[in-house]
């Protein structure tokens, strides 16, 4: 067999009804001899030929299928659509197709399936239960006889295609003030002669700010030279530190809600990637892994890709650690939003080593009330106590958490507005 | 009740009835057995909503006929019926209600080899003089039957065909 590199092989592989209808055919053989009677080797003969004819009747190697697919939907609705279109000689409709399902989407229907002439077109629906980044696996498709009698999986070559469902309010902050900013690398495009845009702040002038910028007035108060800056003309950096250790929660409720924290990562690197800011990543489970400051397609791609390979660490590691690792990587200063569940003291010990490292902290906190997994059967007094204990346990956490960084619960997983709102505050910004 | 595959499923039944009715079972009984083992897998491959209980429809349907064919008496008529009965099991197999219609006529090589098979092995039972004859096809077809399903099974590369090299 001659495939390309990299390309999997596949067997012809006889399925259930194969083994039934040789198994009758050769116990009819067995009655035919001990019966001394030949009606049985009549009915006998179908059974035991159809399988090898079907087996010569289908592709005598792996199938290579090509094709494209897409998502759609808006929210929580995902819809896959997308063909793929079998080799000449290879009929459409004896395609077995098998769609799964990736974790954290829902079945809604069953896959939508069309047979046209020279290809297969398919529609798949799903639900996503929390905000969610997924690479979706190729659907798996298979040749099956009619019968149902022997089938060969199909080598699908389709591009690569990532589901990201975020909540909507993470388009809002764009808007959102910067505590480190720059000067806008490269042309800058603008309607305006000069500079141009909402006053931003003032700063100590350099000798490359032309006079008619300097602010006369603030620089007569302070004894030096300041000029003044315009929002057009800076961009600033924001960095998203992803704590990935596990918690006393348990690796399932652990997985989702990193789950649901690279989701929301996305959407705000992808937010402040279209705004032209610079984005930088740092997962931290037994030791940090980063994606420094950089701006671009690119660096939505390099996100992206450290985002989807981040997993529940089992090996933990002092917070201290990622606080000096974050430091080789990233200026201080920088606007740092740390994803953590801060269930236990290990996650909670993040922000004040993150704060006495010169990063100024926002903590966006995935809450685990939701996802906690249904406990026995109790009265509903109990439920309402052990619900309302959670309540309180979860409040203490946030509250310890507030003394050393702005947090914010995340429990409703569709909306951020909280966080946004935080973010935009005046008091949050620093100014110059 | 979904009409496609309706078809199949009473030529189905009609072959396995007749089958039975030749079997010359007091009350009916050949007959009885072949239709319950039809309506059986009929039923069986319409109604569950699990793949794994439907995967088993066609068992109830050999089943039955098996048991007609052995309690079957000798004659040109029943083994021409067990044949036949045997290619209806396929045609209803290849007219599967959850895959594209047109089933049986796509699988023109699938019920093609066997019907083809199953002729010139009736027409040798028409011809050779006794039954012993047609006794010992049996047994040299069991032989080699055994080898080839053994063969085949462990051996599912034989349907292989090795691409030509395209430098």
């Amino acid at each position: 067999m001659t495939l390309g590199s990299g390309e999997p092989e596949t067997l012809l592989r006889w399925r259930f009804r194969s083994y039934l209808l040789l198994g009758a055919g050769a116990v009819l053989l067995v009655a035919a001899v001990a019966l001394r009677t030949p009606v049985p080797v009549f009915l006998a003969l179908p059974f035991l030929l159809a399988a090898p004819a079907a087996a010569f009747s289908g592709p005598r190697t792996t199938p290579r299928l090509t094709g494209r697919w897409g998502a759609e939907g808006s929210g929580p609705e995902v819809t896959i659509r997308g063909s793929v279109h079998p080799p000449d000689g290879l009929d459409p409709h004896n395609l077995r197709f098998d769609g799964p399902c990736p974790p954290g989407l829902r079945e809604v229907a069953p896959a939508a399936l069309e047979v046209r002439s020279d290809r297969l077109e398919f529609r798949l629906t799903w639900q996503a239960l929390e905000p969610t980044i997924e690479v979706v696996a190729p659907p798996r498709i298979a040749w099956q006889d009619p019968a149902g009698l022997v089938e060969r999986r199909a080598f699908v070559e389709l591009p690569d295609l990532v589901v990201e469902r975020y909540p909507p309010e993470l388009l809002r902050l764009a808007g959102v003030r910067l505590r480190r900013t720059m000067v806008l690398p490269g042309e800058t495009l603008s309607r305006h002669i000069g500079p141009a845009g909402e006053f931003y702040g003032i700063r100590e002038a350099t000798p490359a700010d032309p006079a008619r910028r300097i602010n006369w007035s603030a620089s007569a108060r302070a004894g030096r030279l300041l000029t003044n800056d315009y929002q057009v003309d800076r961009t600033g950096d924001v960095l998203l530190v992803l704590d990935t250790r596990a918690t006393s929660l348990g690796p399932a409720v652990d997985e989702r809600l990193l789950a649901i924290s690279r989701a929301a990562a996305a959407g705000i690197a992808e937010s402040f990637l279209r705004a032209k800011s610079r984005v930088g990543l740092g997962v931290f489970g037994e030791f940090l892994s980063a994606v420094p400051l950089s701006s671009g397609r690119a660096q939505r791609g390099r996100i992206r890709a450290a985002l989807l390979a981040a997993r529940i660490d089992p090996a933990s590691a002092p917070s201290e650690r990622c606080a000096i690792a974050l430091r080789r990587y990233f200026p201080p200063d920088v606007t740092t939003v740390v994803f953590s569940t801060l269930v236990d003291e290990a996650s909670a010990d993040l922000l004040p080593h993150l704060r006495l490292r010169g990063f100024p902290v926002v903590a966006l906190s995935p809450s685990p009330l939701p996802v906690y997994p249904h406990v026995p059967p109790l009265s509903p007094e109990d439920e309402q106590l052990i619900g309302r204990l959670q309540q309180l346990l979860r409040r203490d956490q946030v509250a310890r958490a507030w003394e050393e960084a702005p947090t914010v619960d995340w429990a409703d997983y569709w909306s951020l507005a909280p966080f946004v709102n935080l973010l935009s505050r005046p008091a949050t910004r620093r100014v110059g | 009740m979904n009409p496609r595959g309706l078809g199949s499923w009473a030529l189905l039944l009609a072959v396995g009835g007749i089958f039975g009715a030749v079997t010359g079972l007091p009350f009916g009984s050949g007959v009885l057995i072949a239709v319950v083992g039809g309506l059986g897998s009929g039923l069986l491959d319409r109604w569950p909503r699990r793949a794994d209980v439907r995967s088993l429809a066609p068992v109830p349907v050999v089943v039955a006929f098996a048991t007609v064919a052995a309690l079957a008496p000798l004659g040109l008529l029943p083994e021409l019926l067990a044949g036949a009965a045997g290619v209806a099991v396929l045609v209803w197999l290849a007219d599967d209600i959850r895959r594209p219609a047109g089933g049986i006529r796509r699988s023109q090589l699938t019920l093609g080899v066997p019907a083809l098979a199953l002729g010139i092995a009736w027409a040798s039972a028409l011809l050779l003089p006794s039954t012993a004859a047609s006794l010992g096809v049996a047994v040299a077809l069991l032989v080699f039957v055994v080898a080839a399903i053994a063969y085949l099974i462990g051996a599912p590369r034989v349907f292989d065909r090795e691409e030509p090299s395209v430098s």
